[in-house]
């Protein structure tokens, strides 16, 4: 192993992470100062804590408290292994999946003198730098700190020894999980033929699915204190798990057993090198793979008279939809629309089923089915609206030099954006209809007050996406300047807010919210009919404004 | 509708400046009805400056653009239904198979469902690309792009072809099919106007030549012309096309960098 190129190799993957954030960079050589500053920020804060809690601790007066607290601080220094393999497993993922979100992915540079160890163990420590690594030295901080006061200081030097290789551990696992992933993805591609286009877009859904499930319940509520105690229960009755013995490392230790923490101490080695190396092997064997193409049709092409032709939209524009529609399903930076309202949906549902704490009392449900319907359409419309445009990126050269006119760009982006949102809509009423039982009256006036803000919000959006559209696509597609988002983002949310109030000023007058206001009490139809008046106005007006924005935009295409 | 006779691209006093990089000084250009014309010239001569004002998509500071008897200023819409393009490194949609795009080009030009099915068909044996138009783009070699964009700039027969290095990236059967198909389409009144480094293929396949420098027009002829212009009788179009651009120090350029 040629350690120089490791080190070099964990430079370069290091400085791969300016492609998540943007960084243009003009100087030969980059000043790191802010880099170490963060690493003796989290030493500085993690004395801090230590100081703060040995000093708390020390303040005890009772001696059976402080015993309790004594066994409570040992009790996690014994879980320290285990909760930052999990805590690095959750970093070193996300790290993967945003670099996954970035255009440019880096390669094992094979043509070169390195070999697949070299590349292995410095991709495996790079993924461990940044957030992970400030974790670990605030931790390390933390506790020698506070192991003085508890009069600790052996155990805590051995705690502060298995923290560096249970990270490892979970990186090494991460790297591991990559490469199969790549391997898997690359065979269901190959094996489920045309197909694959769903299978890769509902697998992404149900991913982000089951990830944010993951991390409500460890990050709401209880959730964190709940995860703990679990570890550090559980973690002696499963010694037999490889993962777990660097914690039993310190149980033995702390328990005076000297074989056994030798034993553990061994058997972790040996799992970390049989880990690594399989890791190694992997990567020799699937560094490289390049999934399979995948082929959507197959045999004679047979063009067919579309549907939305029959809907009014000339076939320039019925063919722009349906390449919307594609790029919406196939493209991974495009998926992650469908994150917001996914978040937005899960949460409720969560609390309905007790995941995030006790049951929702019969008041709340009112809101919630509120939440459900308004919310992920609401959202869906503003961010396609935002987006359609810039989503073209460096393909947008077609649409200036094709025949296409302002009045078609505006009509079949605002159709799109209206489409989809609806189909969001439809999900998340049925989905909340069957989870909160809404009177009837009341889940009408909600879906017609979704679908104006559906239609609103989208004209506002669409106007704002077309005048700030970016192209920019390295690092990644940008799609929107952040100021436009910013600026329209808040008139988004004033013109709900306006379409939305006469429900609200409803919902005060009958009492079902508790603000006493001196006013008559206002009928659901009328305060329907009223909220359609404004939403019918907005969009009346932004529409115009858009087809302005895209008269300019198509006149000023500077390509 | 311009006649047979009329020039189908004219460009008066044509200028072009990106802050104090003169990109296009001040050029005339007349394109005759079906002809190849090439233009030739060193990288940030002013070549895809030319075209991109040609198809509307850059605006000339000062100066018309007449296209096919239209001011592109006028009706860059009317100007755009009626010419072919493919950009110097076309960007596809990576995400659409290769049937799928050419499909969406085709709706985007308006042609009928029977027109698309039979013109996709037949470019398709044509490049060879058939038996892969059902892949996405993403998976295809940068020479198969190529071919698609090639294809989906001939599909609605366009009476104006504009090809930024049309042959960049193909082999050399599908370039020889490509030069076949160009010859062909010129005999049916196409105008071609295509930028290239490839002198070789300039010469072979251009009617009129036009050498641009520093964002002049140094020289446009055909081939006798400019031998003419440049003073060498005999000569082919790399010796002609470095005398005029003054770029013919290549021998000491080679022997300094030897040093």
């Amino acid at each position: 192993m040629n350690w120089r190129n490791v080190l070099r190799l964990i430079s370069v993957d290091v400085k791969s992470g300016r492609l998540v954030r943007g960084q243009r960079l003009r100087k030969y050589r980059e000043r790191r100062i802010f880099q170490y500053l963060l690493y003796g920020g989290a030493c500085v804060l993690g004395l801090i804590i230590g100081i703060g809690a040995g000093t708390f601790y020390a303040g005890v007066a009772d001696p059976t408290l402080k015993a309790q607290f004594h066994q409570g601080a040992l009790y996690l220094f014994l879980s320290f292994p285990s909760l930052v393999l999990i805590s690095s497993l959750v970093f070193t993922m996300m790290s993967q999946i945003q670099r996954m979100g970035v255009k440019s992915s880096i390669q094992p540079p094979y043509w070169l003198p390195i070999t697949w160890e070299e590349h292995t163990l410095a991709s495996t420590l790079a993924n461990i730098m940044g957030i992970p690594s400030i974790f670990l030295i605030l931790l390390s901080s933390a506790i020698a700190t506070v192991s003085i006061y508890l009069e600790q200081v052996p155990l805590a030097i051995l705690t502060i020894f298995t923290l560096l290789p249970s990270a490892f551990l979970a990186s090494t696992t991460t790297e591991i999980f990559r490469v199969l992933l790549a391997r898997l993805i690359g065979a269901v591609y190959k094996s489920t033929g045309k197909a694959a286009i769903w299978v890769r877009f509902l697998g992404t859904m149900v991913f982000l699915v089951v990830f944010y499930i993951v991390w409500f319940s460890f990050t709401s509520g209880t959730g964190s204190i709940v995860l703990i105690q679990a570890v550090a229960g559980a973690q002696e009755a499963v010694w037999f798990v490889p993962y777990v013995w660097l914690g039993m490392v310190l149980a033995a230790f702390a328990s005076g057993m000297l074989a056994q923490t030798l034993i553990f101490t061994l058997a972790s080695l040996l799992f970390i090198l049989i880990l690594f190396y399989g890791a190694v092997k992997l990567n020799t064997r699937f560094g490289l793979y390049e999934a399979p193409a995948i082929t959507v049709s197959r045999g004679v092409y047979a063009p067919k008279v579309g549907f939305l032709g029959k809907l009014g939209f000339s076939s320039l524009e019925a063919a722009v939809i349906k390449k919307d529609f594609k790029a919406f399903t196939r493209r991974r930076e495009l998926m992650f629309v469908f994150i917001m309202p996914l978040v937005v949906i899960l949460m409720p549902l969560m609390q309905y089923a007790g995941i995030l704490g006790g049951p929702v009392p019969p008041e709340a449900s009112r809101f919630l089915f509120a939440l459900i319907v308004l919310a992920p359409a609401a959202m869906m419309a503003i961010m396609l609206g935002f987006m359609i445009i810039g989503s073209e990126g460096g393909s947008v050269w077609l649409f200036f030099s094709s025949p296409i006119n302002a009045r078609s760009l505006v009509k079949c982006k605002y159709a799109f954006v209206i489409i989809l949102s609806f189909v969001v809509m439809s999900i998340c009423s049925v989905i909340g209809i069957l989870v909160t039982r809404p009177s009837p009256d009341i889940a009408i006036a909600l879906l017609i007050e979704s679908i104006l803000l559906i239609f609103a919000l989208g004209s506002v959006s669409l106007g704002a996406g077309i005048r700030g559209a970016d192209f920019t696509e390295v690092p990644r597609p940008r799609m929107v300047r952040p100021l436009t988002v910013l600026v329209y983002g808040l008139l988004c949310l004033v013109f709900a807010s306006a379409i939305f109030s006469p429900l609200f000023l409803h919902a005060v007058t009958m009492a079902y919210i508790p603000i006493p206001l001196p006013l008559p009490k206002m009928a659901l139809s009328i305060a329907v009919v009223i909220s359609a008046v404004i939403a019918l106005v907005v969009t009346f007006v932004f529409y115009k404004i858009a087809l302005k924005n895209a008269e300019q935009f198509l006149v000023k295409a500077e390509i | 509708m311009v006649s047979s006779s009329e020039a189908t691209v004219k460009l008066r006093e044509v200028a072009k400046r990106y802050e104090d990089i003169v990109a296009v000084d001040y050029i005339d250009l007349d394109v005759k009805y079906g002809e190849i014309l090439g233009i030739l010239g060193p990288n940030g001569s002013g070549k895809t400056t030319t075209l991109k004002m040609i198809l509307g998509l850059i605006k000339p500071d000062s100066g018309s653009v007449n296209v096919l008897g239209i001011n592109t200023k006028d009706d860059p819409v009317a100007v755009k239904r009626q010419v072919g393009y493919v950009p110097e490194t076309p960007r596809l949609y990576e995400f659409l198979t290769g049937l799928e795009y050419l499909d969406f080009i085709a709706d985007i030009y308006g042609l009928s469902v029977s027109e698309k099915e039979a013109r996709i068909k037949e470019y398709l044996v044509a490049l060879e690309l058939e038996g892969r138009e059902g892949d996405m783009i993403s998976s295809y070699s940068q020479g198969m792009k190529q071919k698609t964009a090639l294809i989906s700039a001939f599909l609605h027969k366009p009476k104006l072809l504009l090809l930024d290095e049309p042959l960049s990236g193909l082999d050399p059967r599908s370039a020889r099919i490509v030069k076949d198909l160009l010859r062909k389409l010129t005999a049916q009144g196409i105008t071609t106007i295509m930028s290239t480094h490839i002198l070789e293929i300039a010469q072979a396949m251009c009617d009129r030549i036009a050498i641009m420098y520093e964002g002049k027009l140094l020289a446009l002829g055909t081939m006798k012309e400019l031998r003419q212009k440049a003073r060498l009788p005999g000569s082919d179009l790399e010796d002609i096309f470095l005398k005029l651009t003054g770029t013919e120090d290549i021998r000491d350029v080679v022997e300094a960098l030897l040093r």
